[in-house]
């Protein structure tokens, strides 16, 4: 018993089996660590401050006076019991400006993770502290805060990486800041409450103490940046879509609220950290406008360069800046500093963060940390400037500086400065030149300036300037106003019809935001305004924009429309499109109307029918339907009609009026488009009449596999003996193929679960086939009580299965995220009776002490990446149904474009043997119990108030709506246990080396 | 708008006649009280800020209390703000369950504020749920004569430029909490009506229109102290201030407790990852214990 107890005390304290790759940490010594790295040609780095100036720095930002401020937590991940949290902020400072700190100060401590510092540029700063953002004062300018309270508080800590991170200054004076994907924060402020449930981008008025939502959505926003046009970029900590498109109200993976996401520019990406855009004059050319973000994982930092294209952006990766072979070098945040140099903060550590190993791992680093600095080699640094002790009109200057750094500080000095230097913004845009090279830009600032000092009051505001900045020649210039003209709204008369001059703008930027500005000031006119962008091309960023607009000022459009005051200008594709977005059923009428009046371009006719299709109610979706079983009508579009009604049917269980049995014409005219969804609707309809037709279909050898699949499927939703002995007869085969047998037992499944029990339990002991294996399984495991069914099948006639077969079944039931014990023993049960059964090699790869360290070997010397990407492609290993590598494929898994290059080798071989164990963040499993009794399991996608959409283990998107959720529950890894015994130790070693290489 | 305007005018004489806390014959705290706050923002920043704190347990020196502080930023009587990865309503659950764990004799309900931001369309729900609130904290601790009292605390006026129109919304919701306390016998600490009166002149209550400065905390503390029957001296807050820290570093320590960092990791669905840690969180139970020894120590020990 004692002996137990001292070895379950080893297990629990036993660092994690995935750093094992971290026996070899190399000593702390910066001269070491800067030796190790590869810098990218024309560039040097050098160090800036090392520990014990500073530890563990968190992130980085400059003040305008040039120093540095590093937040720096030796807590993290987690107090101890008894341990008073005493975390810093320091300002660094580089006096005699020869590249090295030399003086540094502790601003405060006594903070607890003090994850993000942004100095405001008054002598304190704004600090994350676990829960609170603080505002902490400097009053007698000793460089030691004086006076320090909670400006908002109320954010989540669920996860010590997620809590709100990534501060910086908005060009329109607001601090922004991030919170990750676990965290849920309620924040109360004067005008209500403000709640986000998971990641987004939040922004925060200091003067006004408004605070909203920016963005929503991501797994870790731990870069965010701004470029010269106040365009919002971001990157993602594990969303692997590189660099991100943000502006108000966008909506990106894992966004909680929405149904609807956009993507990132670079799918396939790491896990960024930090995000910088860096030039001016000590930069080379090349590097004007690059941005630049941390893979810290792999220890590089990375470059991308960006053009714009439609409403967004498009991202290049370039190759890398630096590239470290320590794996203690952990780039987490970049910033321009004032010398024109790039500024690195290092956080040093062997361990990346706290999922994959144990908060008290003694080898996670608490004290060491580096702040890097990459000059150009042989070109002459930028003066570094006090912005804090320049003159009002040299600040004015400075923001016709050649770097970006200037013009952010000057503005944030003229910020800070307040009312004082209203008055000269006026003075200083009369004296530009007109029309300059940066004119369009410069007056931009000034608006900017007008719109950052602006206190609220009514003579606060410019409006000619607004307008003139508006119909700047400059479109970036043009949508940055559209922003602006928001916060002024209230003090403007008709604000919407400002907008009026941009929303159809030639440039897409322009459209997207007007669009937005609009969906901001809220209105009829606003709306009729905003819904004019439906008239022109819309990309993915421009359709969303649209999209939310009409969904967010449905009760502006909405009644005006039933009433019949709602201006669409002649064009009724604009109330279609908002009535789809908004799923507004009540604009169904009027849509008809319009179709029988006869008048609508055959595009908007089109577009009117899938609206009825999709909102109708029975009697509207019945005229749909005759058109759709009009002989007369085009089979394409009847199709797609068809098509509609069938969703419509499986998202708000209606379906059109009277008797549908004529829907089977298109079952036996032979293989049009319409055939298809016939089949399906006869299933979702449950028409009898289809009984004798469809298995005809699924019995006719000389169709293709794909029609006499989905016919058998439908068998199985109609009600009926003679559906019922069809099935039975597929199932029984043996003249038919595997799959349709599989198939066939699938579909009783739902109606008739012992027969299909009793089919399955000889299909199991006869089939070879992996993949039909596991089409049965999982039509037994994705109905509530079916597995048990055919657990008790199994054991009442003592059946025997193959190995084969138990173990596909074993594999089915780890990925289906719930515990199925009966199905499991019964399987069991039944591999045991076979005679002649094979020796079990379940578990054969799991590894510890010397053997994992011989096995680590083995990758390394004698493995083969070749033979190893022939076995990861192997349709039996499965690999290849779920993951991608690079920009094809599934998206059951995550893509493994880079795994290699940010997982160590024992990471990787953990992951393979125990899937469960490290689930990569946004991968955890959902499984969800529905009123109709189905299972579905996979990765949340998007979920609001009216539905949840999950990505199931076969790469669909299956949409649950809220309300037939009866149970749901958090599952482990889709990724099946076992996936990898069949294997040899050889091929389960290649297997890894190819992993490991991917991505370097 | 008349009816409304009639029911606040009730509502502040009721108010009246309870003015006091010790117009009841059952004091409001006793030996050996286990007290837990339950409530918004206005609680969360209580245990950093620890005025209230202080002010009873000094008013009671002789009396063993102990305090739990369960305010939660944001939240309202459906407990909008504890649901984490859950629906509130399982927050709700989760709230009852550790109440009940914590068997509070005392339990201050500071709930109203959120709710007002609604107006008169909101009201009807709020007085609902927070009956619902005191029926399941009553259930959930128990009945008959060891039963948890309640102390019901309204929300302090706002302050500000649009603090008129706010005032007139929340004036109603004061009005049902003080009903409600009213029909359960039980004490209030009415700081809608009384905060203004223990500020000090030209003082605002607030640093930013609804959340108290030290200042106001300092106010409270003795509307709080008044109506569970003690006073304070004028220059209490400063008397008290190594009792305070006391209070803050105690709260500090069961924050970690209640509240830990890394939820995701330690208990909820990642714990296969680092649930060996939650061995951790009960340590931090002596180290409470300890602390609010000292703090009742020094309580004692004040002049």
């Amino acid at each position: 018993m004692r002996c137990l107890i001292a070895c379950c005390v080893i297990a629990a304290t036993t660092p994690a089996f995935a750093q094992r790759g971290l026996k070899d940490i190399p000593p702390p010594d910066p001269a070491a660590e800067l030796a190790a790295m590869q810098v990218a040609e024309g560039y040097e780095v050098s160090l800036f401050a090392a520990d014990p100036l500073i530890s563990k720095p968190l992130q980085i930002n400059f003040d305008t006076q040039g120093r540095l401020w590093v937040s720096s937590s030796s807590v993290y991940p987690q107090i101890r019991p008894g341990e008073v949290a005493n975390d810093t902020v320091t300002i660094l400072e580089d006096r005699d400006g020869d590249g090295r700190a030399d003086a540094h100060t502790t601003f405060a401590d006594g903070l607890l993770m003090p994850t993000a510092v942004l100095p405001d540029d008054r002598g304190g700063a704004y600090i994350a502290n676990s829960t609170e953002l603080l505002h902490c004062i400097d009053r007698d300018g000793d460089g030691r805060a004086d006076e320090r309270r909670a400006v908002l508080s109320g954010f989540g800590a669920e996860d010590t990486h997620h809590i709100i991170h990534t501060f910086c200054h908005g060009p329109d004076a607001r601090v922004y800041f991030s919170q990750s994907i676990y965290i849920h924060s309620h924040v109360e402020t004067p005008s209500g409450v403000q709640r986000l449930n998971g990641g987004g981008i939040w922004r925060f008025a200091p003067d006004s103490l408004a605070l909203d939502v920016f963005a929503r959505g991501w797994v870790n926003t731990w870069g965010h940046v701004f470029d010269a046009w106040g365009r919002s970029l971001a990157t993602d900590g594990a969303g692997g879509e590189g660099i991100y498109y943000a502006f108000p109200g966008a909506a990106y993976q894992a966004a909680v609220g929405t149904p609807r996401i956009l993507h990132g520019m670079n799918p396939g990406s790491p896990k960024y950290c930090g995000l910088e855009i860096i030039g001016g004059r000590h930069l080379p050319d090349d590097a004007q406008g690059m941005l630049v973000t941390n893979d810290f994982r792999a220890n590089r930092v990375c470059r991308f360069r960006l053009t714009e294209t439609g409403s967004g952006f498009a991202s290049m990766k370039l190759p890398d800046l630096i590239h470290s072979s320590r794996v203690t070098f952990r780039p987490i945040d970049v910033k321009m500093g004032p010398d024109g140099a790039i500024y690195i903060a290092d956080w040093y550590n062997p361990i990346i963060q706290h999922g994959e190993v144990d908060f008290r791992d003694p080898r996670r680093d608490r004290e060491h940390g580096r702040i890097w600095r990459v000059t150009a080699k042989g070109r002459p640094l930028v003066p570094r400037i006090d912005f804090r002790g320049l003159a009002t009109a040299e600040l004015f200057a400075q923001l016709a500086a050649p770097e970006s750094y200037a013009h952010d500080m000057a503005r944030r000095e003229l910020f800070a400065r307040g009312d004082a230097v209203r008055a000269d913004v006026d003075r200083w845009l009369a004296s530009l030149d007109r029309p300059g090279t940066d004119y369009e830009r410069l007056r931009l600032e000034a608006l900017r300036l007008k719109q950052g000092l602006d206190r609220g009051s009514a003579a606060d505001i410019d409006l000619p300037l607004l307008k003139a900045v508006l119909a700047s020649p400059d479109s970036r210039a043009r949508a940055a106003a559209a922003r602006i003209a928001i916060d002024w709204a209230g003090r403007i008369e008709q604000p919407a019809d400002l907008l009026a001059a941009v929303i159809d703008d030639p440039a897409p930027q322009v459209r997207l935001e007007a669009v937005g500005a609009l969906a901001a000031i809220g209105g009829q006119r606003a709306t009729e305004l905003a819904l004019h962008a439906v008239d022109h091309d819309r990309d993915e960023y421009l359709d969303y924009a649209v999209w939310l607009a009409a969904r967010d000022l449905r009760d502006a459009w909405l009644p005006a429309v039933v009433a019949g005051t709602f201006d669409d200008g002649g064009k009724p594709a604009r109330i279609i499109f908002a009535a789809r977005a908004a799923e507004a059923q009540e604009v169904v009428p009027w849509i008809v109307d319009r179709v029988q009046q006869g008048r609508l371009t055959a595009t908007d006719q089109a577009a009117a029918l899938e609206a009825i299709a999709a909102l109708g109610g029975p009697t509207e979706l019945r005229l749909v339907f005759d058109l759709a079983a009009d002989p007369k009508t085009d089979p394409t579009q009847a199709a797609s009609l068809l098509r509609l009604l069938v969703e419509t049917q499986g998202r708000r269980r209606v379906r059109p009026a009277g008797d549908l049995a004529v829907v089977t014409r298109f079952l036996t005219a032979g293989d049009g488009p319409g055939l298809a969804p016939a089949i399906e609707a006869c299933a979702a309809w449950n028409i009898g009449a289809a009984g004798q037709p469809l298995a005809a279909i699924a019995n006719d050898v000389a169709r293709p596999s794909a029609d006499r699949l989905a016919a058998i499927r439908a068998l199985g939703s109609l009600s009926g003996e003679a559906a019922r002995a069809a099935l039975v007869d597929i199932a029984r085969g043996p003249d038919s193929a595997v799959e349709n047998r599989a198939t066939a037992i699938t579909a009783m499944v739902a109606k008739w679960p012992e027969a299909a029990a009793t089919q399955a339990a000889v299909f199991l002991a006869e089939c070879g086939d992996s993949k039909a294996l596991d089409t049965v399984y999982r039509g037994f495991l994705t109905t509530k009580g079916a597995a048990g069914k055919l657990a008790a099948v199994l054991d009442t006639g003592s059946k025997t299965l193959p190995a084969a077969a138990v173990q596909a079944g074993l594999q089915a039931i780890s990925s289906a995220g719930r515990p199925e014990p009966e199905l499991q023993q019964a399987l069991t049960a039944a591999g045991s009776r076979s005679s002649g059964m094979a020796e079990s090699v379940s578990g054969r790869h799991v590894m510890t002490g010397a053997d994992l360290d011989a096995f680590v070997q083995q990758v390394r010397t004698k493995a083969d990446a070749k033979r190893g990407e022939e076995i990861f492609r192997r349709e039996s290993l499965k690999c290849v149904a779920c993951h991608r590598v690079g920009d094809h494929g599934p998206r059951v898994g995550p893509n493994l474009a880079a795994i290699g290059a940010a997982s160590p080798l024992d990471y990787i071989i953990d992951s393979l043997v125990h899937p469960a164990k490290n689930v990569k963040e946004g991968y955890q499993t959902l499984v969800v119990l529905t009123d109709d009794g189905r299972v579905v399991t996979g990765i949340q996608v998007a979920r609001s108030d009216e539905a949840l959409v999950i990505r199931d283990a076969l790469d669909r998107e299956v949409r649950v709506p809220t309300a037939e959720i009866d149970e749901e529950s958090i599952g482990t890894s889709l990724m099946p246990a076992g996936l990898i015994d069949p294997l040899s130790r050889e091929e389960f070693a290649d297997l890894v080396r190819y992993l490991s290489e991917l991505g370097k | 708008m008349r009816a409304f305007g009639g029911c606040t005018l009730v509502g502040l004489i009721v108010a009246s006649c309870l003015s006091g806390g010790a117009a009841w014959a059952e004091p409001c705290l006793r030996d050996g009280d286990r007290v837990v706050l339950l409530g918004d923002t206005f609680i969360e920043r209580e245990g950093e800020q620890g005025f209230i704190e202080t002010a009873l347990v000094a008013t009671h020196p002789t009396a063993s209390l102990t305090f739990r502080n369960l305010g939660w930023s944001g939240d309202t009587v459906w407990a909008d703000s504890r649901g984490v990865f859950d629906p509130p309503a399982k927050g709700y659950a989760r709230m009852l369950a550790l109440v009940k764990e914590l068997s509070p004799t005392v339990i201050f309900l500071a709930y109203g504020r959120n709710e007002s931001f609604r107006g008169p369309a909101g009201l009807a729900a709020f007085r609902d749920q927070l009956s619902t609130l005191c029926e399941d904290l009553r259930a959930a601790t128990g009945a008959g004569a060891s039963a948890t009292r309640l102390v019901f605390v309204t929300p302090h006026p706002f302050e500000g430029v649009d603090a008129a129109h706010r005032n007139a919304a929340l004036a109603d919701y004061c009005v049902a909490i003080r009903m409600i306390a009213a029909d359960q016998k039980a004490t209030l600490v009415d700081l809608f009506a009384k905060l203004a009166a223990e500020l000090p002149a030209e003082s605002s209550a607030t640093e930013n229109g609804v959340h108290l400065s030290a200042t106001g905390y300092a106010a409270a503390a003795r509307v709080f102290a008044a109506a569970c029957g003690g006073e304070l001296p004028a220059d209490f807050a400063i008397r008290s201030a190594v009792v305070r820290q006391l209070v803050i570093d105690k709260n500090r320590l069961f924050f970690h407790r209640w509240r830990p960092a890394n939820e995701t990791y330690i208990f909820l669905f990642r714990k296969h990852e680092q649930g060996n840690n939650a061995v951790e969180i009960p340590q931090f139970d002596p180290l409470v214990e300890a602390a609010e020894a000292k703090v009742r120590a020094a309580a004692r020990a004040l002049p």
